[in-house]
């Protein structure tokens, strides 16, 4: 995993020639710079998280990763390839505008994606039906599109996307507009999915499931990539940690830790206070402080930081709030070109 | 760059079965075969519902015998064709026969007085106009029965009477054989020739719509994303243009079965119906025309279906379809009147070259084939400049295509779509 700036070689790229690699990409709609010098490379076989607020520049990247746009500058490879030289069926897409035929019936529809990407209907069929027994919906198959549920409909919008056996996925906020029970069906998929050793490539404003899932992140800000690499190497770079503090005293005020140097209280809880602890210093310095003190310990847990707070220290911002200003921004000023 | 097929095959296939299996498909293709038959039984029913044509009229004099001898003589003189298109019938009371021209009963009353010089004088009461045809015929009759009474009067011999009234010799040499070819000879050629410039721009244009139209669905329903991640745009404007034409032809081919069915049932009809036969339809028809028609049918359609689609993926919403298309329509129309006014001077020069032109030959080529003659170079050239035009508006429409159909809520304009043309994606 390498950040890189535009038109640097990537060091790594030959160190893991199997691996999708991103590297230098930019990409202009007239004045709006929608990419700047993007540079990613992700391993094969895992789970790999493209985090950003919207229109920060995560769909036009899967865009010009599936070919479907060009980039003004900048290489994509796949073991090795250009992108553009690759079967189209190397790649899978949940695109994050959901769309299917309504009209036809679901066997329909995925036989037919099926088909374009050289899947003889047979084979589809039998995919589709094991598909469909995974999302405990079997008896949808001769049913009309336009007569399942949104969340049912997601689930045939992702059997699409891999109805083919795709050696990448790429998924635009699989997760918007999913209830909890559908969260966890695609979640288990998912899993199934890098169990057969495919990469998966999905992007997302909700920090809590990049964190379930992600082997490897990106954090992606106005079309530039911030910070990126193994989870736990981002949260490694962070250079503090958070210490997580629960005393049987006085309250849970602990106003006392104020008073102490680079220390600082993040949260206040109804049983713990979160504290943010600068590199360099000793979690335990905390912990003997609360001991001198007379306090009663019963709770002490050093942690690292979330992706939501790596987020918002390298982005200024979280990215739901982002994501409703957003909204609210577009929202008034219709017809709009869309974000691409 | 990846081949056409299969993916064009599997795309047309379900566009194909989309389009054929809707209900409005199946109602249009109902009421156009009904309307092919009614055409083709046209003369039979017209001829039903006019009912009887013959016209009646009484001749009245105060002299019984110039009476019956004048009804006599116009009898002979108005029914010259094969049918008995007047009834004469000689009136013993002028004022009911009156009666009857007022009510309608009958078409007219003629009287005829004798004038104390002995000539015959002639008054009709009649509704006919004065443009009447046989008001003419009546006049006709009447002066010839006149001169017949005055040679008569004036001591003729019968026997030479007759040789006056023989027929006169009588041609017309026309100064341009082409000038008024149409009034002259509106023959079943001129008909086929018309209808199939009809068909061809109906074809053009409805089912031209068709393709942009489900074009801008795709875009709309947002089932574009994943088709342009599936297949490349020249497999999807292939299959498309495919898919649609087909269904267009499987419409037309309902309706021409049925028009064909009329044609073939028209005398059985006509004999049942009005107890007499009609003349074969088809005579002289010069039937080798649908072999070129057809060919510079089918290219013609993937020529305009090509560019519709193209157009059609710069609409966000099926409402735009009709805006972004309209360049299509108005190229469709013109084709269509040019077609129409050379129809008369097929020999023109204009004529002969904008036939050439792929968005027009379909119109030109065969309907110049059917009333007039084009020459082999003239089918060599025009199919060539089709199959080059062809290549271009595949190019053309590929690249407005790929560039269209993932911009969303701009307005189309040509200028936009200019710029989808010269930018790369």
């Amino acid at each position: 995993m390498t950040i890189g700036s535009p038109g640097d070689p990537d060091p790594f790229a030959t160190l893991v020639p199997m691996s999708l690699v991103i590297d230098g990409i930019t990409k202009r709609f007239g004045p709006v710079t929608a990419l700047d010098g993007v540079s990613l490379s992700v391993e094969p076989g895992r789970i790999f998280g493209l985090l950003g607020a919207n229109g920060a520049g995560k769909t036009t990247c899967m865009r010009i990763v599936l070919d479907i746009l060009r980039a003004d500058a900048g290489t994509v490879t796949w073991e090795g390839q250009a992108n553009t030289d690759l079967p189209r069926r190397t790649w899978g897409y949940l695109p994050e505008e959901r769309g299917l035929y309504l009209r036809m019936t679901v066997i329909d529809v995925l036989t037919f994606f099926a088909s374009l990407y050289g899947v003889e209907p047979a084979a589809a069929t039998a995919e589709v039906e094991d598909w469909l027994q995974r999302f405990r919906i079997p008896d949808y198959r001769d049913r009309k599109v336009e007569e399942l549920s949104k969340g049912n409909q997601q689930k045939i919008q992702f059997i699409a996307a891999i109805i083919h056996d795709p050696a990448v996925l790429i998924m635009d906020e699989p997760f918007s507009g999913l209830d909890p029970v559908n969260v966890q069906l695609l979640k288990e998929a998912f899993v199934e999915m890098r169990d057969r050793g495919k990469t998966l490539i999905f992007s997302t404003h909700q920090m809590e499931t990049a964190e379930e899932l992600c082997e490897s992140i990106a954090i992606i800000d106005r079309g530039r990539v911030v910070v990126s690499g193994a989870v736990r190497d981002v949260k490694h770079a962070m250079g503090r940690q958070v210490v997580r503090l629960a005393t049987g005293g006085d309250g849970n005020g602990a106003e006392w830790l104020d008073g102490m140097d680079g220390i600082s209280i993040t949260a206040r809880r109804e049983d713990f206070v979160e504290l943010r602890v600068p590199a360099g210093t000793d979690p335990e310095l905390i912990l003997r402080a609360a001991i001198d003190r007379g306090e009663r310990v019963t709770r002490f847990e050093i942690g690292e930081p979330s992706l939501e707070e790596i987020f918002i220290e390298h982005v200024g911002r979280p990215a739901a709030a982002e994501e409703e200003r957003h909204l609210a921004a577009t929202s008034r000023d219709a017809p709009r070109a869309d974000e691409r | 760059m990846t081949s056409l097929l299969p993916n064009a095959r599997h795309i047309a296939r379900r566009e194909y079965r989309q389009r054929t299996r809707s209900r409005t498909f199946v109602i249009v293709s109902a009421f156009l075969a009904v309307i092919g038959l009614g055409i083709a039984l046209f003369p039979v029913v017209g001829r039903l519902i006019a009912g009887d044509q013959t016209t009646t009229i009484a001749i009245y004099s105060v002299d019984a015998e110039l009476t019956s001898s004048t009804a006599l003589s116009m009898a002979h003189l108005l029914n010259t064709g094969a049918e008995a298109q007047y009834k004469v019938e000689a009136a013993d009371d002028a004022a009911s026969a009156a009666t009857d021209v007022r009510s309608g009963k009958i078409d007219g009353l003629l009287r005829v007085t004798r004038g104390a010089d002995g000539e015959l004088a002639f008054d009709v009461l009649t509704d006919a106009g004065p443009n009447d045809q046989r008001l003419f015929a009546v006049r006709q009759a009447v002066v010839q029965v006149n001169i017949a009474d005055r040679l008569q009067r004036a001591g003729v011999d019968p026997a030479q009477a007759g040789q006056i009234f023989a027929e006169t010799a009588w041609k017309v040499t026309p100064l341009d054989p082409n000038a008024h070819r149409l009034e002259e000879n509106f023959g079943a050629n001129y008909v086929l020739a018309y209808a199939l410039v009809i068909l061809t721009f109906m074809a053009v244009i409805t089912y031209g719509q068709w393709v942009a139209t489900s074009v801008a669905e795709e875009k709309s329903s947002r089932v574009m994303e994943l088709l342009i991640t599936a297949a490349t745009p020249r497999q999807l404007l292939a299959g498309k243009v495919i898919g649609n034409g087909a269904a267009g032809l499987t419409q037309y081919a309902v309706v021409v079965v049925a028009a064909l069915a009329g044609l073939l049932l028209q005398g059985l009809v006509a004999q049942y119906l009005l107890g007499d036969k009609a003349g074969a339809p088809l005579e002289d028809v010069n039937l080798w025309v649908f072999a070129p028609f057809g060919v510079f049918f089918i290219g013609g359609f993937a020529l305009y279906a090509l560019l519709y689609a193209g157009l059609g993926s710069m609409a966000s919403r099926t409402e735009d379809v009709q805006q972004v298309t309209g360049p299509m329509i108005f190229i469709g129309m013109a084709g269509y009147f040019a077609a129409f006014t050379a129809i008369n001077i097929p020999e023109a020069g204009w004529v002969k070259l904008v036939s050439l032109i792929p968005f027009f030959s379909p119109y030109m080529l065969p309907m110049r084939m059917l009333i007039s003659t084009v020459a082999p170079w003239e089918w060599v050239v025009g199919a060539a400049l089709m199959v080059i035009f062809l290549a271009g508006a595949l190019w053309l429409a590929a690249r407005v295509y790929s560039a269209g159909v993932l911009l969303y809520g701009q307005r189309a304009s040509l200028r936009s779509v200019w710029r989808a043309v010269r930018v790369d994606r």
